[in-house]
């Protein structure tokens, strides 16, 4: 082979491989992952909850998304392979106006990946230096004793979701505004009590949205055990079974309580509660 | 009352040292109303607890003391027992024998929900059946008042016995041996439709459902009940999430009685991929016998109901295709 045909032949192969290279499909991208938060798992790091980090669950089945804002953390979880695969913040944006995100190319080359544990209903990780649990949030140490609707809200997220979700019957809710009885409700609740979810949510929602300064809630978290007398806390001598018990007070004396079953419509019952009083 | 057993009254006697037959004839007239109201309240407490022989096993499981496959075969014999008491009571045979009988059952049962309540159970124990709810200080109300019933046939009818005591005999040994055939038999008999309010027309509003089942799972969807206890509820998902990721078919929708932690548990095992969501154990249990259970909504109202253990997969893809 003259140099002239080697220096062609080399041109040839050069050329054919850049087509062949030009022409090969390129590396799938993962499919974006569309999410929609829950809120019936929270987030504990190193033992704490941060208020801002929130669970979703993603429309591709055995899909999860970790995301914590404050501390810049987001961990997608693929449970049929139990990895938890780090995503950058930046690749996950709001998808359309109720509530559910997208994520970008998730598990692109080079992210972070972390293996994950299942201990019974709790699902557990280790990214770098955070210990991350998902569980229940009634699984939760329980919020015990008063506690301020705000307060509540802000620490619970099931809670303020609810609140914020639940849409009252405006005409319930005009009668509770106008109403001038001056009313004490005592509300005991549990954060790690199934039904309270439920239903304490929508009840604070009805407070809230009345507004009326002549309806006092004294709102009390109230531990597992609290029907145990070593067990001290303003639930003690209230003589309830179950939570939770909402306690209707006026003029001093207790007049009834409030019945808080699934289906019940707590703005509807409180203001039938308020017109029957004389 | 003294005196030994050979010169003073028998124990369970009603005295007759003041010679006053009429007050000893009350009394024992006292003592049958006792001994009828006994046997019927065993009565009803058997036949109740006959209907939904599983959800009673499950009751007595969820007292911790012994595992779910032993208070399975315990249940049936203890409706049986309950029914052989009730029976006996009713119809004189060996009333004191019975009563006693009857009386220690009650302290113990009185015993265990004292347990229970020591423990923070606040679950009802299932003495009338699943479908009769009351509070465990409501029921050691109630046995307290059954015991004192039981004192009452002891004393005041003291060793009465029926004058066709064989018949009676007969009639409680038949009456045993019936309930036991039928507890074992119970989740097999197609009694669904007449003890749970679960029926096609239903409303949803009439279900209890309507503030769980989301809107568009009430216009046209399925819904399971599963109990994430039972291993068969795995395969159970696996079916639904072949509907659920087939397009165009209802949308799959899955409540359970189960608890918070078995739904989490459940969730990361099987990663269904349709909604499944809690809801209390009383308001479902109205709606069903046995697990897995399916039913189609269309328009609020249920159309057709699909006892377990698989979904109505065909029938779906075929309406679809249809």
């Amino acid at each position: 082979m003259t140099p002239k045909t080697a220096i062609s032949h080399a041109i040839l192969a050069t050329a054919t491989f850049s087509v062949m290279v030009a022409m090969a499909p390129a590396p799938a991208a993962a499919a974006d992952v569309i999410c929609r938060a829950n809120y019936e798992f929270c987030v504990e790091v190193n033992g704490a909850y941060p208020p801002d980090a929130r669970f979703f669950v993603a429309e591709t089945r055995g899909k999860f998304l970790v995301d914590i804002p404050s501390q810049s953390k987001s961990v997608l979880i693929d449970l049929p392979t139990r990895r938890a695969v780090s995503v950058p913040r930046d690749s996950i944006k709001p998808d359309g106006a109720d509530g559910k995100v997208r994520v970008a190319d998730p598990g692109g080359a080079g992210a972070p990946a972390y293996a994950l544990s299942i201990e019974g209903p709790v699902l557990r990780f280790q990214a770098d230096a955070s210990k991350v649990r998902i569980l229940k949030v009634t699984e939760r140490a329980a919020q015990v004793g008063p506690v301020t609707i705000e307060a509540l809200a802000a620490d619970r997220p099931e809670y303020r979701e609810g609140m914020k979700a639940y849409k009252p019957d405006p005409v319930a809710i005009e009668a509770l505004k106008k109403n001038k009885k001056p009313i004490e409700i005592e509300a005991f609740f549990g954060t790690w009590c199934p039904h309270c979810k439920i239903y304490m949510p929508k009840f604070l929602r009805v407070i809230q949205d009345a507004g009326n300064p002549t309806i006092k809630l004294t709102l009390v978290g109230v531990p597992k055990n609290w029907g145990d007398d070593k067990t001290p806390g303003p639930w003690q001598g209230k003589n309830f079974q179950n939570v939770p018990a909402i306690m209707i007070r006026y003029e001093g004396r207790e007049l009834t309580r409030m019945s808080a079953h699934e289906g019940a419509v707590p703005e509807v019952d409180l203001a039938t509660l308020l017109s029957a009083i004389k | 009352m003294t005196g030994t057993a050979a010169t003073g009254p028998a124990i369970g006697s009603v005295p007759a040292g003041d010679g006053s037959t009429g007050r000893r004839r009350a009394l024992t007239r006292l003592g049958h109303a006792a001994r009828i109201a006994l046997g019927a309240v065993f009565l009803a407490a058997g036949a109740l607890k006959i209907v939904d022989v599983a959800e009673f096993a499950r009751q007595t499981a969820s007292y911790g003391l012994i595992g779910p496959r032993l208070a399975a075969v315990i249940a049936p014999g203890l409706i049986a027992l309950e029914i052989a008491l009730a029976a006996a009571l009713l119809a004189g045979c060996h009333v004191r024998v019975a009563a006693i009988v009857t009386g220690l059952l009650l302290a113990f049962f009185i015993a265990l929900e004292g347990w229970g309540i020591m423990q923070g159970r606040i679950e009802s124990c299932g003495c009338f059946g699943a479908y009769v709810q009351r509070t465990p200080q409501e029921v050691i109300l109630e046995d307290l008042l059954f015991t004192a019933l039981a004192v009452m046939v002891v004393v005041f009818l003291g060793a009465w016995e029926p004058r066709r005591h064989r018949l009676a005999a007969s009639a409680v040994a038949a009456a045993t041996v019936a309930t036991l055939g039928l507890a074992i038999a119970s989740p097999r008999l197609p009694i669904d439709p007449w003890v749970t309010s679960l029926a096609v027309g239903r409303t949803v509003e009439e279900l209890g459902l309507a503030a769980r089942l989301p809107a568009e799972v009430q216009a046209g969807g399925l819904v399971a009940i599963l109990d994430l206890a039972d291993p068969a509820s795995k395969d159970a998902a696996a079916a639904l999430n072949e509907l659920a990721a087939t397009p165009g078919l209802p949308r799959v929708l899955a409540l359970t009685p189960s608890t918070e932690a078995e739904h989490a548990a459940f969730l990361w095992q099987a990663y269904p991929a349709f909604d499944l969501l809690t809801a209390d154990r009383p308001l479902l249990k109205r709606l069903y016998r046995r697990l897995p259970l399916y039913f189609l909504v269309r328009s609020g109202r249920v159309e057709a109901i699909y006892p377990g253990p698989r979904p109505p997969t065909a029938d779906l893809l075929s309406s679809k295709a249809s």
